[in-house]
Formats: structure tokens, sequence, C-alpha cells
């Protein structure tokens, strides 16, 4: 069997690494030395530029907010082109939480000017309290009105499976009518509580599932390994891997969610006398999740 | 039905108010008299409690009475326990000795520095990035601290890390003096900062800073290329580390005054620097140099590296409760390159999902070094995974399969599996986030075949006299003994010529701090510390008796 070689990029790794973001990356090499091929990361910072051509594989992690209006600039302008292209002619992408914002067509912060995206997705992202009127609560450190971050498990069914992360985002994603979700989400926030979770095209997927999502899904991890391998190779054959440990770990995430669920239910009465809604809005915004927690005790 | 069970919830959230609220009024009650002007408080992401427990240590030595207090993310639990071990010690409000030192987190001290009037030194020891959710290194904890920093008079010395560019720069106009510590080891440290930590900006310009030395995370001799702002010189440093295996370090330390060399019984770096904040807050109060011996015989604390016995093994716990302190831990613990038995754990509270730092936590590079870890805790199989990418299990032609890990949510079951397997003689280290670390050492201290170590620890622990039995002689009145001055108070207990507080930093003097009188010079050490019928687990000890004479 010749050895099959593939290359990745990791934009950023410096600084959009704030959840454990090199966990992704870690996942596509081990997974692929497990079965005898080879990776090469190439690791990309302000200034290197994409060549489309010898990429199979594009990651780029979540940050805080920060650290994406740093890196915003020379995304769109020295490398959004040469990665718009790459995902043209097939390869993989994987761009998680504000790596996803910026891949989308804008990305609008709570203050200051809005940061323009590279328009690989059709979507935009609107953060902070202009997002979620009326979801502001005190934050017990700063004494400021802050706005809800949906800080919780993540599941979405994706592709016949399920895909369990973990979800820290002050920001809404709004998908343009060409985009494709990646799945639907059964608990947790998603794009903007809708129902549907990060956005597919192609071999590209961007996400709000942090905490490195590939280790934890490993169905996921080997679907960017296959598109990557096909682009090169033309063919994708996986030899199955044990992935005992993933499979324990989404378990006690579920298990997590289900308790979540059943106790976010069983409060619901007390929770919504302790906490009216603040002024403004006059509607009480849409608590994320709850359709699914409606759906739990069907 | 469900009534039932809401006036259940209602009724313990009523209790939990009704408790906060007792708290709130025990503080109110005392926490003037508590933390009476010239307490220390000890802040910064992680170390402050070892930092406390070596600078209490180093202070009792020296005659002094430290009521200490840990405080975590709410401030007023651990004060007001403070407070209430020190009424059980029996002594007095105004016991002239007395000195607070405040254990407080980063997010809490604002809150807590209203509270406290005219603190002697405000020591950070460092700011190590973490969550953006939680506390967001680059932005919210600096402005947090700088904030709190403006809130204090400006007598208030500041203690800082000279080797964290971020806690280095705090507030640069504040008039209050500084005093900086900082390590100048020249062998060790390694030429770039770790790969996992995450990079340096320059708090001035933002431009990201260059390292001649780091020694670990972003610890280190910096500068930045653009605004030349550098590393201050250092007012307390170590010239020299010996890292002696995974138990303990020798640390040549330098002051502007005086030099001395300490074994401190604490492995790994971050220890050292702990060790080096614990000096400088001696110097500043002006303990005498041999008051510094106590740390050759300190312990960092509960879970601190602590040591028990269990089924005739020798256990260790370490906590660890971030990515730099887990990468730290290992390190010390690992440094060798001996392969160990380890019990490894992971837990969160069901409001924190989020455990992705275990992916910054250095794995990779102490991988084999530890046979068949068990891993335990709410979180252990997330834990495991990391583990089996980072090539702890073993490589990957058995297709990433676990080969040889164990994983045991349950901490209880998980410890005795873990006595189980380790060979007899053997060490067990237990590293693990607070939590299940908690609940492991609670078992632990529970068995039968470690009376010594539950009486040693009860009587290190706080200020307190916890240990049971005697609670006779704790209604009892204490008896004072040693000088009553009350009339006169010198500012400061101070040896002059004799110490390390012989130069002060440079800036205004702290005037005002009128703590302690019992110090004087013609004091001799050996009376400082009178032997009193009610403290019978600090007489026992012998290296405080050996350090004080």
């Amino acid at each position: 069997m010749t050895t099959r070689q593939i290359t990745v990029a990791h934009l950023y790794p410096d600084v959009m690494s704030s959840y454990g973001d090199r966990g992704n990356v870690a996942a596509i090499v081990r997974r692929c030395r497990w079965r005898d091929v080879g990776v090469t990361v190439t690791e990309l910072r302000p200034g290197d530029k994409v060549v489309p051509a010898d990429l199979d594989l594009i990651v780029i992690g979540g940050g805080g907010e920060p650290q994406q209006r740093q890196i915003a600039a020379d995304l769109y302008k020295v490398k959004g082109g040469a990665i718009r292209d790459a995902v043209a002619a097939g390869t993989a992408a994987l761009a998680v939480g504000e790596g996803y914002e910026l891949f989308g067509r804008f990305c609008q912060p709570d203050k200051g000017a809005e940061l323009r995206g590279i328009e690989l997705f059709d979507s935009w992202t609107i953060r902070g309290r202009v997002a979620d009127v009326g979801a502001a609560h005190q934050d017990r450190a700063t004494a400021r009105p802050r706005t809800d971050p949906a800080v919780r498990d993540l599941v979405v069914r994706w592709d016949g499976g399920l895909l369990v992360g973990f979800e820290n985002s002050s920001g809404r994603t709004y998908l343009g009518p060409d985009a494709v979700p990646l799945g639907r989400v059964i608990s947790g926030r998603g794009n903007n509580g809708d129902g549907s979770e990060g956005v597919c095209l192609g071999g590209a997927i961007g996400t709000n599932m942090r905490g490195p999502c590939l280790p934890a899904n490993p169905a996921l991890a080997d679907f960017l390994i296959s598109v990557a391998l096909c682009r090169r190779y033309g063919t994708a054959d996986l030899s199955p891997l044990a992935d005992d440990l993933e499979l324990a770990a989404r378990a006690t995430a579920m298990q997590r969610t289900v308790l979540t669920a059943r106790r976010r239910a069983l409060t619901w009465p007390l929770r919504k006398q302790a906490s009216p809604p603040a002024s403004g809005a006059g509607a009480v915004p849409p608590r994320l999740g709850n359709h699914a927690r409606a759906g739990m005790h069907r | 039905m469900s009534s039932g069970r809401a006036a259940t919830l209602s009724w313990a959230a009523s209790a939990r108010a009704a408790i906060a609220r007792s708290s709130r009024q025990a503080t109110r009650g005392y926490g003037r008299a508590a933390f009476r002007p010239g307490s220390v408080l000890v802040t910064g992401s992680s170390g402050k409690g070892t930092t406390c427990h070596l600078v209490a240590q180093v202070l009792r030595a020296a005659g002094l009475h430290p009521v200490v207090a840990a405080t975590g993310a709410s401030p007023w639990s651990g004060v007001a326990d403070a407070l209430l071990t020190r009424k059980r010690t029996g002594r007095r409000r105004n016991d002239p000795r007395a000195i607070g030192l405040v254990e407080v987190d980063a997010a809490a001290l604002p809150g807590l520095v209203r509270r406290v009037r005219h603190p002697a030194a405000l020591v950070c020891t460092n700011i190590l990035g973490g969550q953006p959710d939680d506390n967001p290194a680059d932005t919210a904890l600096p402005a947090l601290l700088e904030r709190a920093m403006r809130s204090l008079p400006a007598t208030t010395t500041l203690i800082l890390n000279a080797d964290d560019p971020r806690v280095a720069e705090l507030a640069p106009d504040l008039p209050n003096p500084r005093l900086y510590f900082g390590m100048s080891d020249p062998v060790h440290g390694r030429v770039r900062p770790d790969p996992t930590a995450e990079v340096a900006r320059c708090p001035r310009c933002g431009s990201q800073l260059s390292y001649a030395r780091a020694y670990y995370a972003h610890l280190g001799h910096w500068a930045c290329g653009r605004c030349c702002l550098s590393r201050p010189e250092p007012d307390v440093t170590v010239t020299k580390i010996g890292l002696v295996g995974s138990s303990s370090s020798r640390l040549q330390v330098k002051t502007t005054s005086a030099k001395a060399v300490l074994e401190v019984p604490l492995p790994g770096m971050y220890n050292a620097y702990n060790a080096l904040a614990a000096v400088a807050v001696a110097k500043h109060l002006g303990m005498p140099a041999w008051s510094l011996r106590a740390i050759d015989n300190a312990s960092g604390g509960p879970m601190r590296m602590e040591r028990t016995h269990a089924a005739g093994h020798e256990v260790l716990l370490a906590v660890a409760t971030n990515a730099t302190g887990y990468s730290e831990v290992l390190r010390a613990i690992l440094g060798d390159g001996e392969p160990r038995r380890m019990l490894l754990g992971l837990s969160t509270r069901r409001r924190q999902p989020d455990v992705s730092w275990i992916w910054d936590v250095d794995f990779e590079a102490l991988a084999g070094l530890v046979p068949a870890p068990i891993v335990c805790g709410n979180r252990a199989a997330d834990l495991g995974v990391r583990l089996k990418y980072a090539g702890w299990l073993g490589d990957g032609r058995h297709q990433g399969q676990s080969a040889g890990a164990t994983i045991e949510p349950d901490p209880i079951r998980a410890v005795r599996a873990a006595i189980a397997d380790t060979p007899p003689g053997q060490p067990l280290w237990i590293v693990s986030t607070a939590t299940a670390l908690a609940e492991i050492r609670r078992w632990l201290l529970q068995l039968d075949d470690v009376p010594d170590q539950a009486a040693g620890l009860a009587g290190q622990n706080r200020d307190s006299g916890r240990a049971g039995g005697r609670v006779a002689t704790r209604l009892t009145r204490p008896r004072f003994a040693g000088p009553r001055i009350a009339a006169s108070r010198p500012t400061r207990p101070r040896l002059a010529g004799a110490g390390l507080g012989g130069a002060q930093p440079s800036g205004p003097q702290p005037s005002a701090p009128p703590r302690s009188a019992a110090l004087s010079p013609a004091l001799p050490p050996s009376r400082a510390r009178p032997d009193r019928g009610d403290r019978p687990g600090r007489s026992a000890r012998p290296g405080q008796a050996g350090a004080a004479r």
C-alpha cells in the first residue's frame, strides 16, 4: 500500500486557539497516522500566503473578540481569496467559533466597526447587545450588564448521527438563502436559536462547536480527512478505528445534556419568577433550546 | 406534586440566602477588626494559596499571628471562616500581633479592597491565560486588578511579579511603592515561551514580546521590540535554582540587602515563584532573615503537593485547575524522566461544561512516563480522549485502541483501584482539579492509618485549632503572654539591620499601618513566640521551633 500524504494548514495557531483548538489539528494528525496516512501541518501566521494547490485541509479555531479583530484584516486581505479558491477546488475546511464568523460575509462586534469576512459561507454574525436585547444580565465580576453567552453543551443531528460539542458564543449567526446548515440542533443554541447549527459547503464546515470538536466527534474528523484524501487521490478508503474512549466521552456529554434539560424543565417556573426580563424589548427572548426540552418530555 | 418540589427548591434557596446573609453579618461584625490596617492581600491567577501559606509560616516563625482567609470567588465565606476560626482560637480581637493574610480571587478583589482598610501590601503572583468567557486574560483580568489597585490608598505597596508582563505593568502611573520579584537564574528556563502558552503581548503597545529566557508559561525575561518596554529589575530575586527531582528545590534568594539559601520542600518552577513571592512579602514586612527558614519546613497547604499515606503507600496530592497549572504540576512530577504511577482527575461543576483547556496542557512532551494512568472525575472520558491523542495510551499501531488506561469517573473508586494497582513501596501521585481531589483527600484523611497526617495537617492548616478534642481549652479565656504595648506603636515590626527589612522599596513609605507592636529589636526571637498551652499542634512541630532559635 502506497503511503498517502495530506497537507493541513492551521491558520493563526497562536492567536485563534482559545478553546484548545490545537486539539482539532491533533485529532486529524493522529487519526491519519493511525491509518498510515502522512500529515504535514503548515502553520500560517499573519502575513503568510495560502497556496491553494498545496492544501488539502484548512483549519481555523476560535478566539476571543480581540483576537478576532487582530487577524480579521489579514485574513480578508492576504488569505481570503486563496481560501475561497481552495475550497472551490475541493479542499476541506473546518472553521470554529470566531473563525467561522470570519469565514462568512461579515461580523458585527458589540462595539466598533464591523469586520469583513472572506465570504466563503453565505452567513453573517451579529454579536452582543445588538443581538439579544433583553437577555442582558448583571455580570457579578464587573457589575456591568453583560449579554448572555450561550455556554452549554450543544448536540446536533448530522448526517444520520449526532455531533456533541460545547458552545460559548455571544454572537448570533444568520444563514443566507444559499447556505446549507451543518445540522439540526437537538440541545443548545446553535447558530441563532432557530434550530440550525453551523454551515456546510462541500467539504468546508463552519461550526459553533468548540472545545475541540473533532476529538469528540470522530465521524466529523473522518469526514474531513476523507474529503482531503479525495481531493488528493480521488478516493478515500478509511479503515475504521476503535473509538471507544471518544464514544464514552460523547455518551457522558449526552447524559449531561439530558440531565440539564430535565433540571431546567423542573425549575422553569422558579426561574421565570426569579429573573424577569430586562426592560426594553418587552418580550422574553426565546430561551434557547425550548423546543428541544419540549421534545424530551413528550 | 410539582408544587411540592417547588417548595423544596425554594426552601433550599432561602436556606442558601440565609447562610449567605449570616456570613455577611459575621463579616460585618468582625471584618473591620480582623483586617485592621496592615494586612496583606494576595491575588493572581495561580499560586496565591501557596504563597499565603508560606508567608503565614514565615510570620508565625517571626512571632506574629497571621489570620489567613482563603477566599474564593465569593470573598465573604472565606473571611467569615477565618474569623470564626480566629474566635475559636481564643485570641483577643485587638491582638497586637495579628496580621491579616487574605487570599483573594482577582474577580472578588475590587469588592474586598473596599472592606480592608489600609492594607500593607497587595501581592499579585501572575495572570495566566484562561478561557475568554470566564477570565479574559488579555483584557478583563488586568483591568479588574487595575481598578482594584486604583482604589487602594497610596501607601499600600504593590508586590508584583516582574517576570509576568501583564502583572509588572499594572497601573504604571500609580504613586504606590512597588516591589518587584523575579527569577534571575541563568541556567534554567527555555529560550522560547511554552508552545502551548498563549502569545504574550506588550501591555503598552500590543506588539508581540520577545523573550531572552522563559521560565514557565509566559513568565520570563521579556522585552518589547517596538516600544522598548522591558521587564523591570526585581528587588527580590533568585540567582540560582536547583530543582531537586520531584520533591523539593533549592533557591539562592537575593534581596537588595541580604542573601539566603532556601530549601523549598515543594517541587517545580511555579513553587519557586511562590516561595519567591513569600520572600518578597517577608522582606516588605521587615521580617528577620532567620524567619525565612520556616519555608524550609513549610508545606504548600492542603492539596498542594501534599503527602499522605494510604495502605502503606505514599500518596501525593497536587491540585491543578488550569492548563498552565496542569502542565507545570506534571512537569514538576515527571521532570526527571522517571516513570511514575499516577491518577489523573478532571471534574467540573455543572455550570461549567467547558474543559477545552486540557488541550492546552502539554501532555505530549510527557508521553510514556505514566504507564497505565487511571483517570477519574465527572469529565474523565474527556481527559481519557486527551491522553489518547497525546500518545499516552500507546501508539496508534493498535488503531487507536485505548490500551492501558482505566476510566473511572467516581474518584473514590478510582483511588481505591489506583492504590491496589500501585506496586508496594512506590508512591502514587494524584493530580486533579479541585472538586475531585477534595473528595479524594477527604476520603484519604478518613482512613484509619493516617492519624498523624491528619493531625499535622489540621495543625498547619490556616490559623486554626481545628483538630478535635480541645473544646475545653478553646473555651478558656486566652492567657495573654507577651509584651502588652498599647500606647505607643511603632510603624511596623522590624528588626533593624538584622534581616531583610533594612532596605525598603523605592517610593513613599507606607506611613500608617500601626499593626503590631509585639516585635521590637530588643525582643529575642525565642520569646517572640511563647509556647501557649492552647496551641498544642503548633509547638509540636519541630521545624518552627528550630527555625526560631
